[in-house]
């Protein structure tokens, strides 16, 4: 019972200042916003030269990939985080779907996430074109802010790799 | 008190006798003394009473609206072309989510079934992202998957789209109440006119207490001869509901009627309307009491509120006279005759017509056989979903505020889980194995982590030992891959193809005792390659392995996999004397599965406020091993088991060909049988044994294995996920030669090696051919340096 009337208290208390205070400015987005056009999306597209290797996908991940894409244009991050991993539950192995999940990690600035989703990408992507550049130019600044300098500067140089690797694997 | 009132009337009584004497000013005053004396005693108790009452009901009134259970619900189930989907998968899917068959599915929560062709009328529902209204849609399913879906209104393929989950619990751990809420909009409005005709005619008009409705139920009841009509107004029921008590005595119902009359000073007519729908007391399930109308109209008829027949709300409001005396299933005659009777008023006070209420009196009660249970449908997952929870919030954040939780539950995956569990132990009984055997099981996504059934005992409604969860028992053969990937990881030192020994061995154990592994056919196989030794589990040439990797460093494998358990660092380890649950090995597996990339097992996903704000998310999140290309190398191993080795029989038993991983394991004298088995979407592990650790007679292959492909053969399976990560690639070897060899070649097969540890020589075979054609392409490839 105090409880609950603490709880009302609390909520009446809450509900007052609300009314009383103005709504806070809206906050100003994370550098990292930028960061990912400006350091892996752009130049990943700059040094592939339009040579793209994409598996085919389902029309449910083509949806849900452009509601993540609108959701982060909307700088809603949380919401298209979720709608990729709808994706990636319908296609968990698709490397795009885990490198545009890098990349909204990065926008969170949870390095560590965006390091890993990148790295799985590209364990079980293409590893040549557009796709590779972007997954080491996401590692490449996650390592920055991992406090990876070095590491960050040999995933830059695997970027501009990434045209002319051969694929591994099968 | 008691003092103080014999003090007043020894007052009273004095100043009769002044009066009498005649002395009129005196007793003009006395009078006015004592109107000031039972004035201010009025004040005195009356104020603080009626201020304490309404502190009562107001604090009652807030506190319910937080005051409601979590509710819990499965993964909802995603709909897309191309999707593998079963019809009895999609089925039960429906079914689970409370879903009715009819002829056509006109109204939400109907679908409409022909052959392979659905007509499925989805409700709105607001999902983590978001609310979705409701649709209408045609889905065509081809064998085992979907062909197509389009929308009902010919707009064309809707894309995804998702059902709206089932409900498979609510978590009150504090009361042990059920409800569900309804807001007053979405409430029928047969319900709303419907209550206030039956119940209170003056609701919109009095303040808490009618005087006029009690007279009128009075003079209905004595026309009737029996209480066809209650004096409560609906305020007054409400009090009465937050206090319930059986006691009925003056003091109660003048208190009753003083909160009323609070109450509406207070709050709006609408808003103690919806408390009133969403707190009257409906029935009781064992221990749980059935609050509200939206709990009752799952309790009853399993189904929303929204979706309600008239005669169906007729017997609902028909209950608030008296939950347990019309209650339909124990009373259905008498039930019938009440909501006949709340029909009738329906039609009298022309909410119905006339020819509508008698057609609907002459329908049956139209209540489900077995109530449709609050907590107990998947007692095991929801212990994981507790526990989770728990680990996670507040308990104040989840028993009061009426949350809803997000999990992985795939309600038909359970189905087939328990299914497979129930069912496969009867056949093993039938084999000659015991009657009391019991199994566990975990079903998992390979990727996420996502747990979608998980199954604790033979027996799918039992709720006691959870032992998925709990069961500690020895796992046997089931550790030795991780023996084989911890030499995997020192790839200068072993490949797949390294030769190792399968002969006696003989350790003296701290104890003094002498410990010889024997294997299970008794005999010992000589050399092999390192592959091959695990693909037939044999126990010698593990143990040499295992000693050169060292048992404290398998038990830190163990760790890095996700599992902190307690294990003896002795050599009977590497034959896994090791005690782990189901969930604990699933958890390892998962890891490994996932090529690497390990997940915690989740149980939920995200869970909302209700009015469908998101709280928390539990987003998606990996934690890569290092040295993934020995996991993969070690995946390839494991179909290998299943191509070739101790799980061989598996193919058949599905009767299916796609390639898979597995391991089989069996501890000493058959008291556990394990078997972890993948595909490249769903990991599984199953545990078959007794509960008092005798030997039971069960080996992996001869019960968990079987138990798992019963499940496996009712979930689809996609093959295994063999692509090599950076730094390992498959290469054409021999595996006799242990040489590098032509795909054209006899005896030439394709494994996979880290970068540097491909043999060094070349079959002749393949050396004649580059003799002739020079060099393979793939070879050249294959030689080329960065």
């Amino acid at each position: 019972m105090i409880e609950k009337i603490r709880l009302s208290g609390l909520i009446i208390l809450l509900l007052l200042a609300a009314c009383s205070s103005q709504q806070p400015p809206p906050q100003e987005p994370p550098a990292s916003v930028d960061v990912v056009n400006q350091r892996v999306r752009t130049p990943a597209s700059q040094d592939s030269a339009g040579v793209q290797v994409y598996s085919l996908q389902n029309p449910a991940v083509k949806q849900l990939t452009a509601q993540a894409h609108d959701a982060e244009k909307a700088g809603n991050l949380d919401q298209a985080g979720a709608y990729l991993e709808r994706a990636l539950r319908i296609e968990p192995g698709d490397p795009q779907l885990l490198q545009h999940m890098a990349e909204i990690k990065l926008q969170k600035e949870d390095w560590q996430q965006a390091l890993n989703f990148a790295e799985r990408s590209y364990d079980i992507g293409p590893r040549v074109g557009e796709i590779c550049s972007r997954n080491w130019r996401t590692i490449s600044v996650a390592r920055e802010h991992l406090n990876d300098p070095g590491g960050a500067s040999v995933a830059e140089q695997r970027a501009t790799q990434c045209m002319n690797t051969r694929p591994k694997g099968f | 008190m008691f003092s103080k009132t014999a003090k007043s009337r020894s007052s009273q009584r004095g100043s009769r006798g002044r009066e009498a004497r005649g002395s009129k000013p005196g007793s003009a005053r006395r009078l006015f003394r004592f109107l000031m004396l039972l004035t201010g005693l009025g004040i005195g108790i009356g104020v603080p009473w009626v201020i304490w009452l309404d502190m009562q009901v107001r604090n009652e009134f807030e506190g319910r609206i937080w005051d409601l259970p979590s509710r819990v619900y499965a993964r909802p189930l995603s709909l897309y072309s191309g999707q593998s989907i079963a019809k009895d998968a999609l089925l039960t899917e429906l079914k689970a989510a409370g879903y009715r068959q009819v002829s056509a599915a006109t109204t939400a929560g109907t679908y409409a079934v022909n052959g392979n062709r659905f007509d499925i009328h989805r409700r709105a529902f607001t999902f983590e992202e978001g609310a979705e209204p409701a649709i209408r849609f045609l889905l065509q399913l081809g064998s085992d998957s979907l062909v197509s879906l389009s929308k009902a209104s010919g707009a064309g393929d809707p894309g995804l789209l998702r059902l709206d989950p089932a409900e498979i619990a609510s978590i009150y751990p504090l009361h042990e109440e059920d409800r569900s809420l309804v807001a007053l909009k979405d409430a029928p409005e047969l319900l709303v006119t419907g209550l206030q005709a039956v119940e209170d005619r003056q609701f919109k008009h009095h303040h808490g207490v009618a005087l006029r409705g009690i007279a009128r139920a009075f003079w209905a009841n004595i026309r009737a001869g029996k209480a066809v009509q209650g004096g409560s107004t609906l305020t007054q029921q409400l009090v009465k509901n937050y206090f319930l008590s059986s006691e009925r005595t003056l003091i109660r119902k003048v208190n009753e009627a003083i909160m009323a009359v609070l109450l509406e000073r207070h709050y709006g007519k609408a808003q103690i309307l919806e408390a009133y729908i969403n707190e009257i007391f409906l029935g009781q399930q064992g221990k749980h009491a059935i609050h509200g109308f939206g709990r009752a109209s799952e309790f009853y008829f399993d189904r929303p509120l929204q979706e309600l027949e008239p005669e169906q709300i007729a017997l609902l409001i028909g209950m608030v006279r008296g939950a347990s005396l019309y209650n339909p299933r124990r009373n259905p005659e008498r039930a019938l005759e009440r909501r006949n009777q709340v029909l009738e008023v329906f039609a009298s006070t022309g909410l119905m017509t006339q020819s509508a209420a008698k057609a609907a009196s002459a329908r049956p009660l139209g209540v489900t056989d077995e109530p449709r249970s609050g907590g107990s449908r998947f007692p095991a997952f929801l212990d994981l979903v507790r526990r989770q929870l728990v680990r996670d919030y507040q308990p104040s954040d989840l028993s009061s505020e009426g949350l809803k939780i997000f999990t992985t539950l795939a309600p038909s995956d359970q189905k087939y889980a328990q299914q497979a569990v129930t069912r496969g132990l009867e056949e093993l009984q039938q084999r000659g194995l015991p009657a009391d055997l019991q199994a566990a099981l975990v079903l998992a996504d390979v990727a996420s982590g996502e747990v979608r059934a998980l199954v604790s005992d033979r027996d799918a409604g039992s709720d006691g030992f959870n032992r998925a969860l709990d069961a500690r028992r020895q796992i046997g053969s089931v550790i030795k891959p991780l023996i084989y990937l911890l030499a995997l990881e020192h790839a200068a030192d072993y490949n797949l193809l390294t030769r190792v020994t399968d002969k006696p061995i003989s350790l003296r154990l701290e104890n003094g005792k002498i410990w010889s592994p024997e294997n299970y056919d008794d005999k010992s196989h000589g050399e092999m390659a390192l592959m091959d030794a695990l693909v037939h589990s044999y126990n010698q040439a593990t143990v040499q392995v295992g000693l050169k990797v060292g048992v404290a460093n398998l038990i830190g494998k163990i760790r890095q996999l996700g599992v902190d358990a307690d294990i003896p660092a002795v050599p009977s380890t590497l034959l896994g004397a090791v005690e782990l649950t189901p969930i604990e090995v699933t958890q390892i597996y998962q890891s490994l599965a996932a090529g690497g990339y390990s997940v915690p097992l989740r149980a939920v996903t995200a869970v909302l406020t209700p009015t469908g704000e998101l709280l928390s998310r539990y987003p998606l999140r990996f934690m890569p091993l290092e040295n993934r290309q020995a996991i993969a190398l070690l995946n390839f191993a494991l179909t290998q088991v299943v191509e070739e080795g101790t799980a061989r029989s598996l193919h058949q038993l599905l009767g299916n060909e796609t390639p898979i991983a597995g391991k089989t394991g069996t501890t000493n004298e058959k008291r556990d049988s394990w078997y972890v088995g993948y595909t490249r979407d769903r990991i599984a592990v199953t545990w078959v044994g007794l509960d008092d650790n005798r030997p039971a007679g069960v080996t992996g292959s001869n019960a968990a294995m079987r138990v798992w492909a019963g499940l496996f053969r009712s979930v689809p399976i996609e093959a295994v996920d063999l692509r090599m990560p950076d730094g390992a690639n498959f290469v054409w070897v021999d595996k006799l030669q242990q040489a590098l060899t032509d795909p054209s070649c006899p005896g030439a097969v394709q494994i996979p090696f880290i970068e540097g540890s491909e043999p060094q020589a070349s079959t002749d075979c393949l050396q004649a051919l580059e003799k002739t054609n020079g060099k393979s392409s793939w070879r050249k490839w294959f030689d080329r340096k960065d």
